[in-house]
């Protein structure tokens, strides 16, 4: 039985992660061709529906973490995923006059290489039971960039979005009611931009360990 | 006898070790450090001995006020001890002195003065009778807690690193402008005058028992300040564990069911979770402690915080 399920989880992860990947191989793919044809702010129209199922999809990996299919910590994964999706949903999606930045490709091409090579990582080691020591170099070594980059594109589009943010009162929750609950859409993406400030270097910091025990463990491997 | 200190690389923190007379204990041991280092007090120093090889267990940690011989297996002579610098500490009355003075002073501003024209909200405000009681409910409850820090709590540790004293009060200054904006606000709905007693009344009621509990758990430790833990008995004690956290949770609720706001219910939430992780913890600690071997009693069932839950 527990023979069964081990190979189970294996199908069922090693199905997730590769269709995740085809997912954000279909953001690259159609952003790089969007920018060749049309231009920088032509690339969202291209990337939105593949770019919103790719990234909202992630959210069963805090799901995974939390029933213990993976290992990944769910302090670390909410994070992360939480900004994605406020970037994807909140900022882009409810906000059209932020889609036609330059920061868009930024954060797409970023954010989709990222994925490319974690989603195939992960997927080569649920289907073969490892993966390639370049592709394992690849992960932990390309957010050297991809980070700052990536981080950069996102305060960027948050702020570029908030004078739209504040004027048009979207997903904001007034006082009186019954509750005494208010909510301020434009406040708390202040705050959400506050957290980058802390959240940025400690992020990183955690990805520097990881990349440390991850390619001397190879080494020795 | 020699004692050669380490860090947990291995490497030597004070060249040539320390000499110490045979019946020297920790506390010498950790005076002469600082004599030696000028920078690493007491406080900061955490001492450790070295684990066996192999062994992934967690390293015995000196005490102070024991002699270093007892932590030698065979040779008496000399003894290698696994030094950590905890960084710069302050006392835990002056960590929670200032976490508490936040919310005490905070939430008297949103009510006494017109800062909700800054947010926009012009015009005079009316008062409820249940934001005046909550204000008065609000600072009685950080004053019973600064007070409480100086006059009754006794600590297992002196002190706390100092970077807690920033994140501490990043957590209670926040949520106390978050809940005192909302129960404060201009278009504050108030409940009814009967929902208003119960939640008071009870969260008074709640406020009285949790200062009992920590009178119980002060009368536990001796006054020389060496910490230790003993089985707490006594009033709410017999049946649950952290009784004090247990109070300190309904306490909150009182406050809730009285003024109704998501902010006091959110802060209230996470309040909880904080709480019933430390009651977890301590409550596995005494379990562990009390196990009914060697004439050491046995911990008795008891809930760990939150009846019929947990």
């Amino acid at each position: 039985m527990a023979g069964f399920l081990s190979t189970l989880r294996r199908i069922y992860l090693s199905l997730y992660n590769w269709t995740v990947f085809v997912g954000w191989f279909q953001v690259l793919y159609f952003a790089v061709k969007a920018l060749r044809e049309g231009g920088p702010t032509t690339v969202y129209d291209s990337v939105e529906r593949p770019l919103q199922l790719a990234q909202t999809a992630a959210v069963m990996e805090i799901l995974h973490g939390l029933v213990g299919l993976v290992r990944s910590p769910v302090s670390a994964t909410l994070p992360q995923i939480g900004s994605r999706l406020f970037l994807t949903w909140g900022v882009l999606w409810s906000f059209p006059e932020t889609r036609t930045h330059v920061l868009v490709s930024s954060l797409v091409i970023s954010w989709s290489i990222t994925e490319i090579i974690r989603y195939s990582f992960f997927g080569m080691k649920e289907a073969l039971g490892f993966a390639p020591s370049w592709l394992l170099w690849l992960r932990y070594s390309t957010f050297l960039i991809l980070y700052p980059t990536g981080i950069t594109s996102e305060v960027g589009l948050i702020y570029i979005a908030l004078p739209y943010i504040k004027a048009s009162e979207k997903y904001c929750i007034r006082m009186p009611n019954k509750w005494n609950f208010s909510f301020d859409y434009f406040y708390a993406s202040i705050v959400a931009l506050a957290i980058y400030v802390p959240g940025s270097p400690h992020m990183y910091q955690y990805m520097l360990g990881q990349r440390k025990k991850a390619l001397s463990k190879s080494k020795t491997a | 006898m020699k004692i050669i200190l380490v860090s947990r690389s291995a490497k030597e923190v004070i060249k040539g070790g320390i000499e110490l007379h045979d019946e020297a204990t920790v506390s010498d041991l950790q005076e002469a450090i600082y004599a030696r280092t000028k920078k690493f007090y007491p406080s900061r120093q955490r001492l450790t001995l070295p684990l066996q090889s192999g062994n992934q267990g967690k390293p015995v940690v000196l005490s102070p006020k024991k002699k270093l011989v007892e932590y030698c297996d065979g040779n008496a002579k000399t003894l290698t001890v696994v030094f950590k610098d905890l960084g710069v500490q302050v006392l835990y009355s002056t960590l929670f002195f200032w976490e508490y003075l936040g919310p005490l002073i905070i939430y008297p501003i949103f009510y006494y003065f017109p800062v909700y024209k800054y947010f926009g909200y012009e015009g005079e405000r009316v008062i409820y009778p249940v934001q005046t009681y909550a204000t008065c409910y609000w600072c009685l409850h950080y004053f019973k807690r600064i007070m409480e820090t100086f006059f009754v709590h006794r600590f297992s540790h002196a002190t706390s690193p100092l970077s807690n004293v920033f994140r501490n009060c990043a957590y209670y200054w926040t949520f106390g402008t978050y809940v005192a904006y909302h129960v404060n606000h201009p278009l504050y709905t108030p409940v009814s005058d009967l929902q208003m007693k119960i939640g008071f009344g009870f969260g008074l009621i709640c406020q009285v028992s949790n200062f009992y509990c920590h009178l119980i758990l002060r009368n536990l430790r001796s006054s020389d300040g060496n910490g230790g833990y003993q089985i707490p008995r006594g009033f709410l004690f017999n049946i649950v564990t952290c009784a004090n956290y247990t109070t300190e949770i309904y306490q909150w609720l009182g406050f809730n069911i009285a003024t109704q706001t998501i902010a006091g219910y959110v802060f209230l939430v996470v309040a909880t979770l904080i709480m019933t992780n430390w009651a977890l913890a301590k409550h596995r600690r005494l379990k562990k402690l009390f196990d009914g071997k060697d004439g050491r009693p046995r911990y008795p069932r008891r809930w760990v915080i939150l009846p019929p839950f947990i």
